[in-house]
């Protein structure tokens, strides 16, 4: 009963998560909005390129917030407006957008054990909030409160205000990116257009999870770039993400 | 056609990508809770979940570095470099600083 592993389940589960006395529930929501205003302002650099960015791509201004207020996943993001045409290319902008956020299937599965004591209905709405961020500091803060031996493991307060400061930094700078930008001109004059790999490289390096993944995404690289010197279209993208993910499949059956 | 995009602010075709968009990556928001809660990964798809965020990244930079310029290469190579110790804003600055000064060296 009190031997926890770190993914199993809380001790005690909490039948009634409301029952949190007021005063511990507005700790919890002071908690989660400090813990969430470094992160809000890191993502204020990557909103403006991305609104600013999307612009010059031909989406009109009420699109950016749109897209960004209901999908809310930057990688993906940028990756859509990095390949957008005018009309865009469904198929392509779709299968790039789950490729890029398939990383949240195993975010999921591992927040899973924590939410056990909650009802679908309140998980499922609070799960489209999960961002890179939002999981990764909710499951610290969970992880943290097992140790301490606490019968709530995970705050939803604590989450919900994190992850609702993450969510409105996002919406509101990529409508203001997309607000200045076309004032700014032609980002792609001069050197601008660097910003846009200079953002892909800084995301990279949150992915990297070492060796493992550097002859997968060399492998990536040069299918994708041989691709796109040869075939004309898009193609180059399904090409090289495949290849990577290849790679990757045979190097793991490998190191086993 | 135009009738239909004239004086709304949303094209239609934009509209269903961004629909699009929004359904898939919820999907892959829940589907790890619905379907994979408490259970283990293989160590193959483990890895494959692993790199294929950053493939895809890679993959939509062709354009970039598959173009045969040198200055853009040179400048690509430094904003990699830049990428690995600094945070975003400096990043980006040396990206424009280096292709703009490296495209005005090579007289492209």
């Amino acid at each position: 009963m009190t031997a926890l592993s770190p993914l199993s389940p809380p001790a005690e589960p909490c039948p009634v998560q409301n029952a949190l006395p007021n005063r511990a529930r507005n700790a919890e929501i002071r908690r989660g909005i400090k813990a969430s205003l470094p992160v809000m302002i890191g993502f204020v650099p990557f909103a403006l390129v991305l609104g600013a960015q999307a612009r010059t791509k031909g989406f009109a201004f009420a699109e950016v917030p749109l897209m960004t207020g209901l999908n809310f996943g930057g990688g993906s993001e940028f990756a859509a407006v990095g390949l957008w045409t005018s009309p865009p290319h469904l198929l392509l902008i779709l299968a790039v957008t789950l490729l890029v956020n398939s990383r949240h299937i195993l975010m999921g599965a591992t927040l899973a054990p924590f939410l056990r004591h909650l009802p679908r209905r309140k998980v499922l709405p609070m799960l489209f909030l999960m961002c890179d961020e939002s999981w990764a500091m909710a499951l610290t803060d969970a992880k943290a409160r097992q140790r301490e031996g606490r019968a709530v493991v995970f705050s939803l307060p604590y989450y919900l205000s994190l992850s609702i400061g993450l969510y409105l930094s996002w919406v509101v700078f990529t409508a203001l990116g997309a607000m200045i930008g076309p004032v700014l001109g032609d980002v792609t004059r001069f050197g601008f257009d660097m910003a846009f790999p200079a953002v892909f490289f800084v995301l990279l390096r949150g992915m990297w999870k070492g060796a493992a993944t550097a002859l997968p995404w060399a492998a990536c690289a040069l299918v994708a770039g041989t691709v796109y010197a040869t075939i004309p279209g898009a193609w180059y993208v399904p090409a090289g993400a495949l290849t990577g993910v290849i790679t990757a499949w045979l190097i793991a059956g490998r190191r086993v | 056609m135009d009738a239909l995009t004239q004086g709304w602010p949303i094209a239609p075709m934009t509209l269903a990508a961004i629909l699009l968009m929004a359904g898939a990556t919820y999907a892959t928001r829940i589907t790890g809770y619905l379907l994979l809660g408490g259970r283990q990964l293989s160590v193959r798809m483990q890895s494959v979940m692993d790199t294929a965020p950053g493939a895809v990244l890679i993959a939509v930079l062709a354009p970039h570095y598959a173009t045969g310029r040198p200055a853009d290469l040179a400048a690509l190579a430094l904003t990699a470099i830049a990428a690995t110790r600094l945070s975003l804003l400096p990043t980006v600055v040396i990206g424009i600083g280096s292709a703009a000064v490296l495209r005005a060296i090579a007289g492209g």
